[in-house]
């Protein structure tokens, strides 16, 4: 790993906060980063890692921040972006929004975290949980008392303390699945995946003992459950937070776990197979060179008749010389954004089975624009409640607590369309 | 705020800080401190408030306390005297009850960075190792580390080495890992950190324990370790496969790393953890940062080079998306090019195709060259594509389809006709030195398949005074002579005036003595610059070496997992032709790395190893000049000089330079010297007198089941052959500085090389 220094910059590349933890490489080295950076630019050949002499820098860029590792090692290079990564998921669970703003806003508490989360170049404490019990935003109001080292810290469950009460003993259960698919100009489906997380908001007192059943086929199969086969899913990549104890997940597939209290995450998974996409397009752009762009778009539900997709946008791209708009649509507004060279279609809600359709005409400049532009796709944004598309489902939630107290689990479902792209001729 | 100079702001705050009113009042006196770091973090030079900072670090208020904190570590360096008096207060605070306070006074001793400091600094990292808090005994073993840090060179007590060890069985993982890590730093000298059987089951036993961190730490170390057995072996792997398909990308591939150190000795043990890794490798491909897509990409393209058919079916998850950065998609791109098969090659050509109009235009010419590189084995889908690319009448596109269909000629030269009839004309679209070089050279070797080519050329010579390109100038000379030689009529005029030109006018002295070379070539006759330009219009010794055959993991394995494989151009794809024809290709070596500085260094002086072997291929000498400076290219070996064909003796010399960045820390390039020997006589067994005895014997045995294979069966008249074939290259081999590894692998390949080439 050993990341010799951790720099924060703005979009400019000005340092607005930096960290030296190892002291071997020269703190004034990062000033060749963004001349670096534009003349990678410049060729068109960006690359995440940079080198300048001896030194690397590896980097990633968050909203109007680059986040900057350096080191003169050989170092693993995906340890140092996991843990760029892990100063993005901390810092915006401190600030919610990670930003330059944020960063002058907060400055002290970015230097205390800072040093607990790397000490001599390697990460050392990078649960935000943990962080937050004693690295707090209410430091700045002065609490002497408030200091006393938190007992996670050292805990066998380091992701929960001890001692926490709720009036009301609740958790909430949220299965999202975004699907990803890609079409190609002639309408057959490229690739589809489903990425999906099952999301907790725990609010319940003591040390729980949670288990958790969902319709898993490989369970399943374990079980010699013969039921509808249909009805059951086969995931891959399934990742867990810390607190899921993997032999037991591994032995009987049950999911069994003292949960981090508040949110957190408790699961993901991808499903590798060939969905459907659950709003499927037909267009037509016709563009005739010097006058004008007529683009018709159909766009169909294809889900079950009962389930709704909310704020459908369908984002269309158009020439980025085109100009006076005219738009028809038999559902929802269409609205062009310039800025964008798009025309968003907004269909508020999109029964299943339904079907609309969007006219568009636009007028073109005689002189042609002869920048060169690609062919962006069509993307669709969408969220169907009450549904998953690849079936799972959450059959029990047991909650055991020593004391012995009732809690509900409550669940939700959500699909979202996540990078949902159809290319197009034009 | 008001912009105020920087030495006003000093000023203010040293007033402020030493006000006693604001001292007495914490929370003013906070606010001030808060003030001053926030002017460091500006960049405001504020080291002059160092003595009024030290004074500030004597408080209750653990906020206060690390602000300061940041300040001293900041700029203690500057304040070696000063910084003195913080120790004090230091000291004080780790003797806190409150372990917080004790594990930061401890880190920031350490982080100070002071020589003179280290006395004060001992005892309590001394005290701290023993801390009750496991955040103190994190915070102390590091420590040391840091200690160390500063002063390399100063002998560490052997009594704390000890302590380090006991404690990697601390119950806290985190300071189990930090041990580790602190051992790695002290004992580098030594070669890290000892690792033996009981401390390798300790760890394994703790993986779980850790955080992912942590994780790939100790995987990372457990390389060095080599089980005793080979029950040990597969009792460690079993444990290990659990962590194999981890969803976290960097502890999968540290394991990996890890299983292929371990196996290097089975190397079906290795390819069958490859295949395991597939899932979770795919997976990271599909990760939400980049960045990790990235990495992924690049430990495939590592990956492939062992198991070309890993991801075969899978190919649709190497799809571009449109708004993926140029890096990911070029990479995305060259491992497509690896997983076309007879199935896959159309929908990998369409999309392909869709990729060669991208708005980045690097990306749009790594799309041209794969459809090429494809071309190799499906050649007429591959033109087709070509060729209407070349109707989209794009400068960039034409540039490139040309500079490709130059390349893919050279190796396939079936498709000539074809090439031809699409080249034609497209020279009104190329800007570009590279791409009028790429077609000049296919119009003079193509010359009388092209019937437009005297006017094409015309238009050329016309132009050559404008012409800013020294390479277009000297390839234009070749295509011109070339066209003389088959099209002699109409060409003659122009030629002259060419040569004219190049040799009365011209400046650059190039062009102008290749001028001159012609000519007076051409006073030879005919026959005689026939013999010299009627070039080969192909490589067919190309052909051997493109499909490219599995390489064994440890060819790759040790730099998998680092720095390494991120870089442009690391995966070693094809070698292609940067500008200019490829039978010049010797002559534009790939951008070495401090070429010249190493070829200063005289022989003798530098070469600190020799070492010589002997490769069975005597067909060799017969080979062309060219096919094995073309083929050595390929391989990123340069010939410096050989004997002609047939003669003896038979000598090659070359050289290679290779960059390698192994072995975690180190980085250096080797450099290989190489002789190549041909004497056409016995090998002299006294030779088994230098170093290599081991090598010798196997060399032995092979000659010994090579006399058994040809003297079954053969005729008397191929007996006398059999006494030629007996003899073997002599390659002595010399290397500065010494790395086996890289040696070895120079061997290896250019072993295959050879017998490539002989097998002819």
């Amino acid at each position: 790993m050993s990341a010799s220094a951790i720099f924060v910059l703005d979009l400019k590349g000005k340092v607005l906060i930096c960290r030296n933890y190892k002291g071997d490489v020269d703190m004034a080295e990062i000033d060749h980063f963004m001349s670096l950076l534009m003349q990678h630019e410049e060729e068109g050949l960006i690359c995440p890692v940079m080198a300048h002499g001896n030194v690397h820098f590896m980097w990633i860029k968050h909203s109007n921040l680059y986040l900057v590792a350096t080191t003169n090692k050989n170092s693993n290079a995906s340890l140092v972006y996991s843990f760029l990564y892990k100063l993005v998921e901390v810092f915006t669970e401190y600030f919610k929004e990670l930003e330059e703003e944020s960063i002058q806003d907060n400055f002290v508490v970015v230097y205390e975290l800072l040093d607990e989360l790397m000490d001599f170049g390697f990460p050392q404490t990078t649960d935000s949980k943990i962080l937050q019990e004693y690295i707090t935003q209410e430091g700045a109001k002065l609490e002497v008392a408030k200091t006393k080292v938190p007992t996670t810290v050292t805990n066998a469950v380091s992701w929960r303390s001890e001692g926490i009460k709720y009036k009301k003993n609740e958790v909430f259960i949220d299965v999202i699945e975004s699907i990803n698919v890609l079409v190609n100009a002639n309408g057959s489906v490229m690739s589809s995946d489903i990425v999906g997380s099952i999301k907790l908001k725990t609010m319940l007192s003591g040390m729980p003992e949670l288990r958790l059943g969902l319709n898993d086929r490989v369970l399943f199969a374990l079980t010699g459950w013969s039921g509808d086969k249909g009805k059951t899913v086969v995931m891959e990549d399934v990742k867990f937070h810390q607190c899921v104890r993997l032999s037991r997940f591994e032995s009987d597939r049950t999911i069994s776990f003292i949960p981090p209290d508040g949110e957190s995450e408790l699961m993901s998974y991808r499903i590798n197979t060939h969905v459907k996409p659950l709003i499927w397009i037909e267009s037509v752009i016709e563009k005739f060179s010097h006058s004008r762009v007529e683009i018709m778009v159909k766009a169909k539900g294809q889900f079950k008749k009962q389930s709704v997709a909310n704020n459908v946008e369908v984002r269309v791209p158009v020439p980025s010389d085109a100009d006076s708009p005219k738009f028809k649509t038999s559902t929802g507004h269409a609205k062009y954004v310039p800025e964008k060279n798009l025309v968003v279609w907004t269909i508020k809600s999109f029964p299943g089975g339904k079907e609309f359709l969007m006219r568009a005409h636009f007028g073109l400049p005689s002189v042609e624009n002869d920048e060169a532009e690609g062919k962006p796709p069509i993307t669709v944004k969408f969220e169907i409640p009450y549904f998953t598309v690849s079936g799972i489902q959450v059959r029990y939630m047991k909650i055991i607590e020593k004391s012995g107290y009732q809690a509900l689990p409550w669940v939700r479902y959500i699909t979202q369309s996540g990078d949902y792209q159809l290319r197009t001729n034009v | 705020m008001p912009y105020i100079g920087s030495e006003d702001t000093v000023r203010d705050l040293r007033r402020v800080l030493s006000n006693p009113n604001v001292q007495s009042d914490q929370l003013r006196y906070r606010n001030t401190i808060l003030k001053v770091i926030r002017a460091m973090s500006q960049g405001v030079d504020v080291s002059g408030l160092f003595s009024e900072m030290v004074k500030a670090c004597a408080t209750v208020d653990i906020v206060q306390k690390k602000l300061v904190y940041v300040f001293l570590c900041s700029y203690a360096t500057l304040n070696p005297e000063l910084s003195l008096l913080v120790i004090n207060t230091l000291r004080k605070d780790c003797q806190d009850p409150n372990p917080m306070v004790r594990s930061l006074a401890l880190r920031n001793m350490t982080n100070l960075r002071l020589p003179s400091l280290v006395e004060y600094v001992e005892q309590p990292l001394t005290a701290g190792l023993r801390d009750r808090a496991a955040c103190v005994r994190r915070v102390a073993v590091l420590g040391w580390a840091k200690l160390h840090n500063l002063q390399t060179n100063s002998e560490i007590d052997a009594a704390v080495v000890n302590e380090l060890y006991s404690l990697l069985r601390d119950p806290d993982p985190v300071v189990m890992v930090n041990c580790l890590r602190a051992l790695e730093e002290i004992l580098r000298e030594e070669g890290g950190v000892a690792i033996n059987k009981p401390i390798t089951h300790h760890l394994l036993n703790r993986l779980k324990e850790c955080d992912i961190w942590g994780q790939c730490e100790v995987l990372r170390i457990l390389q060095r370790y080599r089980p005793q057995s080979e029950d040990e072996l597969f009792n460690i792997l079993s444990l290990l496969d659990v962590s194999l398909i981890s969803p976290h990308p960097p502890v999968m591939a540290a394991t990996l790393s890890l299983f292929l150190s371990l196996c290097s000795g089975l190397p079906a043990v290795g390819l069958a953890a490859l295949e395991r890794v597939r899932g979770p490798l795919l997976a990271a491909c599909g990760n939400t940062s980049r960045e990790m897509q990235f990495t992924a990409l690049c430990h495939i393209q590592l990956l492939l080079r062992s198991l070309p058919g890993l991801m075969g079916e899978h190919y649709k998850r190497f799809f571009c998306g449109y708004a993926e950065p140029a890096y990911i998609k070029q990479r995305k791109i060259e491992v497509l090019v690896e997983l076309v098969n007879d199935d896959n090659v159309a929908i990998l050509l369409d999309e392909l195709r869709g990729y060669c109009t991208d708005v980045n235009i690097s990306t749009a010419h790594a799309a041209i060259s794969a459809i090429g590189r494809i071309g190799r084995s499906y050649s007429d889908k591959c033109l087709e594509i070509l060729t209407e690319l070349l109707g989209l009448k794009q400068e960039h596109i034409t540039s490139a389809v040309v500079q490709t269909m130059r390349d893919l000629v050279w190796v396939c030269p079936q498709c000539s006709r074809t090439v031809c009839s699409a080249v034609e004309g497209c020279e009104a679209e190329i800007q570009d030195s590279q791409g009028r070089h790429a077609l000049l050279w296919l119009l003079g070797v193509y010359g009388e398949q092209v019937s437009s080519v005297p006017y094409t050329l015309e238009v050329f010579i016309d132009g050559v005074r404008s012409e800013a390109s020294v390479g277009v100038k000297m390839e234009l000379l070749t295509a011109t002579v070339r066209l003389f030689l088959c099209r002699p009529a109409e060409t003659q005029d122009m030629l002259g005036r060419l040569l004219h030109y190049c040799i009365e006018e011209e400046t650059n002295m190039c062009v102008s003595d290749q001028a001159l070379l012609y000519y007076r070539l051409l006073h030879c006759g005919i026959e005689e610059t026939r013999k010299v330009l009627q070039c080969r219009r192909s490589d067919p010794s190309l052909g051997v070496l493109i499909g490219r055959p599995a390489e064994p993991i440890n060819q790759w394995s040790y730099i998998f997992n680092t720095l390494e494989p991120l870089r442009p151009g690391a995966i070693e794809t094809e070698s292609a032709t940067i500008g200019g024809s490829p039978e010049h290709m010797t002559f534009d070596p790939k951008p070495n790395n401090d070429l010249s500085d190493t070829l200063s260094y005289s022989f003798g002086k530098t070469v600190r190893s020799g070492e010589s072997e002997h490769v069975q291929c005597p067909t060799i000498f017969r080979c062309s000049p060219q096919s094995l400076q073309a083929a050595m290219q390929l391989v990123n070996i340069q010939t410096l000089a050989f004997t002609p064909p047939h003669t003896l003796p038979w000598r090659v010399y070359l050289y290679t330079n290779t960059q390698n960045k192994h072995s975690a820390d180190t980085c250096h390039g080797t450099l290989i010297l190489g002789e190549l020997l041909y004497t056409g006589e016995e090998i002299q067994k006294k030779s088994k007198d230098e170093e290599n005895v081991g090598v010798e014997a196997r060399q032995d045995k092979r000659e010994e089941e090579r006399e058994e294979d040809t003297a079954e069966g053969r005729s008397e008249k191929e007996r006398v052959k059999k006494n030629t074939a007996e003899k073997g290259i002599k390659v002595t081999l010399k290397q500065q500085p010494r790395d086996e590894k890289a040696l070895k692998g120079f061997l290896s390949v250019l072993t295959t090389v050879l017998h490539a080439l002989s097998s002819e």
